[in-house]
């Protein structure tokens, strides 16, 4: 790749670290065992698409972007607290938040 | 040709913010994942700060840093998990097709990303604001736009905070039985 | 080799300049905690009826430096079962917000300087002018509760532990009540940034009541006239949010054994001493700042002072700078004397239970902040017509 491409930084940069972003909180859900390191790569994941909006937003000047941002952060943190909860109460029941112990549908 | 500041800032707190998230994915203590998932939502703040999106910025390091991830923190100390034994998932077929999947995706993005460089390029940039002119502009969006999506932000929040108090109150827990 | 531009000078002079100010005004807040601590000891033993420290050095004034060539020897060690990192870091950890916080406060007017070969700079006492000066310093403040939590994990000790949940649940509480009560302040000035509000504040008191406009000489332009729900829900709210009492429930002597630092001592428990004298020196600040004029001084305007020391050492730089000096001192004497009530209410009030605690800040001041807010839009939206 040119070195010319590396200084200017400019939308695709951004795109292409939001993209890394999102990749890594995407293997944190697939390969964690542990309930809250999968919740914290699902907030991981909302970052990398708040990274893209705002990108966009300065990038088209466009106010929008930062407006969805909201939306998404408020989203997030609320799903954060619910899962919270959830987890807690899991724990509180099991002893145990490893999902290995909650694999099979109670049949 | 010259490295401005702002590529500057951009590299160090991609960077950081890469690094720290390798961090929660690898991490086995759940704890250390958390602290490096906090580090990941600081770093984000600076490049939205760099971006001149001083409010989000603000927002970021109040709610997400400095709430949620508190929030988290706090629960994973409550539960004194030990160093995870298991902390990956086992299986060396189905871990190496996660990988492959991921990888993919990933490939994806970035090739697309990096062919619409062209027709990205040459976008008109934002003016440079501080943050009272750029805040009054986003409340405006917020309070005219979207006003029916910001009362229902509120109306979830209110359930949200309902439904969390409902479920810390189920019967039960870990010395019930004693 | 590519060039690299930063922001911090027009040329090198300005930027030497610049990163000289920012190590002082780090000083400047280290340098305080000695005084403070003499101030807390002498003053807290005069409440008690009893003398302090009055053996080293005139009035015991040399007192934290024995205390501190002490905490330098003492034996350093760690708990063996805790988490290395996080013992180390936290204290580290606990100076950051207060340090980054008081270098965006401005601490004197903004004056011009210059020579016959060096362009005219200008020089304003102040680490870094950030647009968005109030919702920076909310957000770092939220970071510092992270010491904390690393503090009680990091001590692999139950009582630090509870401590440091007690404490972050308290510190968490009790931001939201200070985020809203400075609502208020944002919506009467219009503006983040402190430069602004302290500019704001010059002159006499001025309002528009039912159309015309009002002057009140007798009254300086301070925000405490404006807000005075709000200026005594930012009081107590920043109580809590340093962990002084009536609010210092997680460092609780005789409850907790000293909360999230049983563990500490020596050198790293002074850093989280500093870390406190830091929180409170800001939180004084932000209440001059914000309520009682800044550095502005009632009844004069900044060129008047200027020229009033011209008369007596000629026009140019030195006049300048005894301008800012003294608008500096004017700022410290509102500061040393919000601290000194910080101290002086330490040693008078009982500390309050942790379900008082919680209470008074979800039931009482989050309601009251919420009403200041309505009833400041309200009376603003009247006002305007």
């Amino acid at each position: 790749m040119p070195m010319s491409n590396l200084v200017d930084v400019g939308l695709s940069h951004y795109l292409a670290l939001s993209a890394a972003l999102f990749a890594i909180g995407m293997l944190g859900v697939l390969m964690r065992r542990n309930v809250i390191v999968m919740m914290m790569s699902i907030e991981l994941m909302l970052n990398a698409v708040n990274l893209t909006f705002v990108a966009f937003s300065r990038f088209r000047d466009n106010m929008d972007g930062q407006a969805m941002v909201f939306f998404v952060m408020t989203v997030a943190a609320a799903e954060a607290a619910v899962g919270l909860a959830l987890a807690v109460t899991i724990f509180k029941r099991f002893r145990e938040v490893n999902i290995r112990y909650f694999e099979h549908l109670k049949g | 040709m010259t490295l401005t500041a702002q590529d500057l800032l951009f590299y160090i707190l991609g960077g950081l913010s890469l690094a720290s998230a390798l961090g929660v994915l690898l991490m086995t203590n759940p704890i250390y994942s958390a602290l490096c998932l906090a580090l990941t939502m600081v770093s984000l703040a600076g490049l939205y700060a760099s971006m001149q999106a001083w409010f989000v910025a603000g927002v970021q390091l109040i709610v997400y840093a400095g709430a949620v991830m508190v929030l988290f923190v706090m629960v994973l100390m409550l539960f004194d998990l030990k160093s995870e034994v298991k902390a990956f998932s086992r299986g060396a077929v189905a871990g190496f097709m996660k990988l492959v999947a991921v990888g993919l995706m990933t490939g994806a993005f970035l090739a697309a990303i990096y062919n619409s460089a062209d027709t990205l390029l040459g976008t008109s940039l934002a003016a440079n604001v501080d943050g009272t002119a750029s805040t009054k502009a986003l409340a405006q969006m917020l309070f005219g736009k979207y006003v029916f999506a910001f009362e229902a932000m509120g109306v979830l929040l209110l359930i949200i905070a309902i439904g969390a108090v409902a479920l810390s109150r189920i019967e039960g827990g870990t010395h019930a039985d004693e | 080799m590519p060039q690299i531009q930063l922001g911090l000078g027009v040329d090198s002079t300005e930027t030497i300049i610049n990163v000289i100010k920012m190590f002082a005004l780090f000083l400047l807040m280290v340098q305080l905690v000695p005084l403070l601590v003499w101030v807390e000891r002498r003053g807290s033993a005069f409440i008690q009826n009893r003398y302090g420290p009055n053996r080293v050095g005139p009035l015991g004034l040399l007192q934290l430096l024995a205390d501190a060539v002490k905490f330098l020897f003492k034996e350093e060690f760690r708990p063996k079962k805790g988490v290395a990192f996080m013992y180390y870091f936290a204290p580290v950890m606990a100076l950051l917000p207060g340090a980054l916080s008081f270098a965006s406060i401005p601490l004197s007017v903004p004056i011009v300087l210059k020579g016959e070969n060096w362009g005219p700079y200008n020089f304003v006492l102040q680490g870094y002018d950030l647009g968005i000066g109030i919702v920076f310093i909310l957000g770092i403040s939220s970071l510092g509760v992270y010491s904390l939590l690393m503090a009680g994990w990091g001590s692999s000790n139950k009582y630090s532990l509870m401590g440091a949940l007690r404490a972050s649940a308290q510190a968490i509480s009790y931001e939201l009540a200070l985020s809203l009560s400075l609502v208020g302040i944002l919506m009467v000035y219009g503006t983040f940034s402190f430069t602004e509000i302290v500019a704001q504040q010059q002159g006499p008191l001025t309002f528009n009541f039912m159309g015309t406009q009002q002057v009140w000489n007798w009254l300086p332009n301070w925000g405490i006239f404006f807000q005075p729900l709000g200026a005594l829900l930012f009081f107590a709210a920043t109580f809590a949010e340093a962990n002084r009492l009536p609010f210092d429930l997680p460092e609780a002597e005789g409850e907790l054994v000293a909360g999230f630092h049983t563990e500490y001592a020596g050198f790293k428990l002074l850093m989280f001493y500093i870390g406190e004298y830091g929180h409170m020196l800001v939180a004084s600040c932000l209440l001059a700042t914000f309520y009682f004029g800044g550095y502005n001084i009632p009844g004069v305007t900044p060129a008047e002072v200027t020229a009033f020391f011209a008369g007596f050492v000629g026009e140019g730089n030195l006049s300048q700078i005894l301008t800012a000096v003294t608008y500096h001192v004017s700022l410290l004497l509102r500061v040393l004397l919000f601290l000194w009530i910080f101290i002086h209410v330490r040693w008078t009030l009982p500390r309050f239970r942790y379900d008082q605690l919680m209470d008074l800040g979800w039931k009482t001041m989050l309601p009251w902040a919420l009403f200041n807010a309505c009833a400041t839009a309200v009376i603003l939206w009247l006002f305007q017509k």
